[in-house]
């Protein structure tokens, strides 16, 4: 797996290049900008870019335009970005055109060394890989009358856990129950929302974060 | 009149004498205000033709000008009428069109006082013009009514005929007259004359208060603009340093936790870096803790903060402060800052070897001045840390002057008012 990072805070772009290669991952390139971002992108040709939302000139989104291009220029570039506040409307927004190959995170969880490395490959592998924060932050705005109220508890964490990408064997690792359990559920959540089952992991997130998203409008 | 250690005659010739003079300024006062009577005649004459020419369709155009001139005759009875002490400040641009002239204010006020001077104010100057004539006329009369024709010989006001030397000496009376009228009755015409000036063109009850507003609404939004401005310069300083050290840190610890098992050596060479970046966290949270409002300032006191403030800067910095007693803490927060970021330019683009910070308190005011010894030629453009400062220091009612000669020496005067 060949990375390329775009960080422009020197600190956090050597401690993730040392995490990476530590971990035995090919990082080929370490940029500032996005200007030397994109250039590096057409030298090494990743698979992955690990990408920061704020840097110079602007500090705004320059992460985000820069990682739009990069797609654009190699269709099937895996773009995980960090960012160091997530918001909703923003995630959305990000998979309006789905969630394959796409990340949206919060720079902190790169300490969470383990996590991080399996959102990454998730992301690589043509996954999506959610925030927590920004699941939570969609289930905080949707209004309680709603169908997801139907929902029993252990199905909300399935629920959460499936909005932030995860497949059904991590879903089951991290509630400590069965791959059948956690199938169980799923067909139930998708049933109680009135959604299409979908096997695929990527369109599944879009589907759940895109109700949650409009739940949460609609309230 | 300040008899009391003076004659009874000295005191009735200085109150003969007073008089006198208040007669002759009445008549001075009462001729200029009949230049400006004349030129509010033709003012009012050009109105009326521009009236009239737009009540037909073509005076349109001409409306902008007649309007310029109305106020300058109004103007220039304005200045007239200023006295030390009670200026009528001038009218400003005039309304550019008819609409704009509707509705103005001014305008509205001129109007009658220009129909008021051109009637009334005209007859009082020429009554000014006049009575002084008749004096010597009627007074000198007895000395040469005989060059007058047979049955022309006659007073000022037309009659009676004159025809031998005692009918003369009654017309010298009549000139005794009319300087009896120039000496207690002009000063009563002369005001009379001023009165439509003075109500009518002065600035209305509370005008200076609207431009008040005006001027305070205005740094009002500068103020909260350089408040915002200052959040955004924290957010910034708090999300792209201090945040990212944190990160960065919790980013070393789980790479040094992944690596104890595999690489105990390369697991402590990690941690090591790991607290090096939360020690540079911490330094730059004092940063922008100081940044936003400095400990010894609120602590201590301005001088011992513009003192530490001086100690960090790389050019030599002379700080000579002497302010007793204290100013509004937001006063003296704008005065380290309005120091801080002179002394900032200074290390980073006067080239200068030395500084002076001048810190005075004058009444009311806070005076501070900072001088450096480099090349000058400091703009406000250069760097948008000063313009800051300017919005700070006008939210304040305060200036800021710059001055910076190519060349140097650079100056940054501040004055503000305590608030104490």
């Amino acid at each position: 797996m060949r990375i390329v990072i775009a960080e422009d805070d020197a600190l956090l772009r050597e401690g993730l290049a040392l995490l990476l290669r530590a971990e035995s991952l090919d990082v080929v390139a370490t940029t500032e900008d996005a200007a030397t971002f994109l250039a590096a992108v057409d030298k090494y040709e990743p698979d992955v870019a690990i990408v920061d939302v704020r840097m110079p000139p602007t500090h705004t989104d320059e992460g985000i335009v820069a990682a739009v291009e990069a797609r654009r220029r190699r269709p099937g570039l895996a773009v995980l970005v960090l960012s160091a506040y997530v918001e909703q409307a923003f995630a959305t927004d990000l998979l309006a055109q789905g969630g394959a190959r796409l990340g949206y995170l919060l720079k902190e969880r790169v300490g969470r060394v383990e996590e991080f490395l399996s959102a990454l490959h998730r992301v690589a592998c043509g996954g999506t890989a959610i925030d927590p924060d920004v699941v939570a932050q969609l289930l905080a705005r949707t209004r309680p009358d709603t169908r997801l109220e139907r929902l029993s508890p252990r199905e909300r964490d399935v629920l959460a856990l499936m909005a932030e990408g995860l497949g059904n064997t991590a879903i089951a690792q991290r509630l400590f129950v069965t791959d059948g359990a956690v199938h169980k559920h799923i067909r139930s959540i998708f049933a109680k929302l009135d959604l299409a089952p979908t096997d695929r992991t990527d369109r599944r997130v879009a589907a759940v974060l895109h109700y949650l998203d409009d739940t949460a409008r609609r309230s | 009149m300040g008899a009391e250690n003076t004659g009874p005659d000295t005191a009735r010739r200085r109150d003969v004498s007073a008089r006198v003079r208040a007669g002759l300024d009445a008549l001075e006062r009462l001729v200029g205000g009949l230049g400006t009577a004349v030129l509010a005649l033709v003012a009012l004459v050009l109105l009326l033709f521009t009236a009239a020419a737009c009540l037909v369709g073509v005076g349109l155009p001409a409306v902008p000008y007649a309007l310029r001139v109305l106020r300058l005759v109004a103007d220039r009875e304005r200045h007239r009428l200023s006295r030390p002490g009670a200026e009528l400040p001038g009218g400003g641009p005039p309304p550019g069109s008819l609409r704009a002239a509707a509705t103005d204010r001014g305008v509205r006020r001129e109007l009658p006082w220009l129909v008021t001077h051109a009637t009334l104010g005209l007859f009082l100057g020429l009554l000014g013009l006049v009575l002084p004539i008749n004096v010597l006329r009627d007074g000198s009369f007895p000395l040469w009514w005989r060059l007058l024709p047979e049955g022309e010989a006659t007073a000022s006001i037309g009659f009676p005929v004159v025809r031998d030397t005692v009918g003369a000496l009654g017309v010298s009376l009549l000139g005794v007259g009319w300087l009896v009228l120039v000496l207690f009755a002009t000063p009563a015409l002369a005001r009379l004359q001023e009165v439509p000036g003075r109500r009518l063109l002065a600035p209305e009850p509370g005008g200076d208060l609207v431009l008040r507003v005006a001027e305070l609404t205005a740094t009002r939004a500068a103020a909260l603009d350089a408040h915002v401005t200052e959040l955004r310069r924290i957010e910034r300083a708090l999300h792209d340093g201090t945040q990212n050290r944190i990160v960065g840190v919790s980013v070393l610890l789980g790479a040094a936790r992944r690596a104890v098992a595999r690489d105990p050596a390369g697991a402590d060479a990690i941690l090591e870096r790991a607290q090096s970046a939360a020690e540079e966290a911490l330094a730059e949270l004092r940063a922008v803790v100081r940044s936003i409002l400095p400990p010894v300032l609120t602590d201590r006191s301005l001088p011992d903060a513009l003192a530490s403030l001086a100690a960090t800067c790389p050019v030599p910095v002379r700080v000579d402060a002497d302010v007793p007693g204290r100013c509004a803490a937001s006063v003296e927060a704008t005065a380290y800052f309005v120091v801080a970021e002179a002394l900032t330019n200074i290390a980073r683009h006067s080239g200068a070897r030395r500084a002076t910070v001048l810190v005075r308190r004058a009444g009311d005011r806070l005076l501070l001045t900072v001088t450096d010894d480099g090349h000058g030629g400091a703009g406000e453009r250069l760097g948008s840390g000063l313009l800051g400062i300017r919005r700070r220091t006008e939210a304040h009612d305060g200036t800021l002057t710059l001055t910076s000669p190519p060349g140097g020496p650079t100056t940054v005067e501040v004055s503000l008012p305590c608030g104490s």
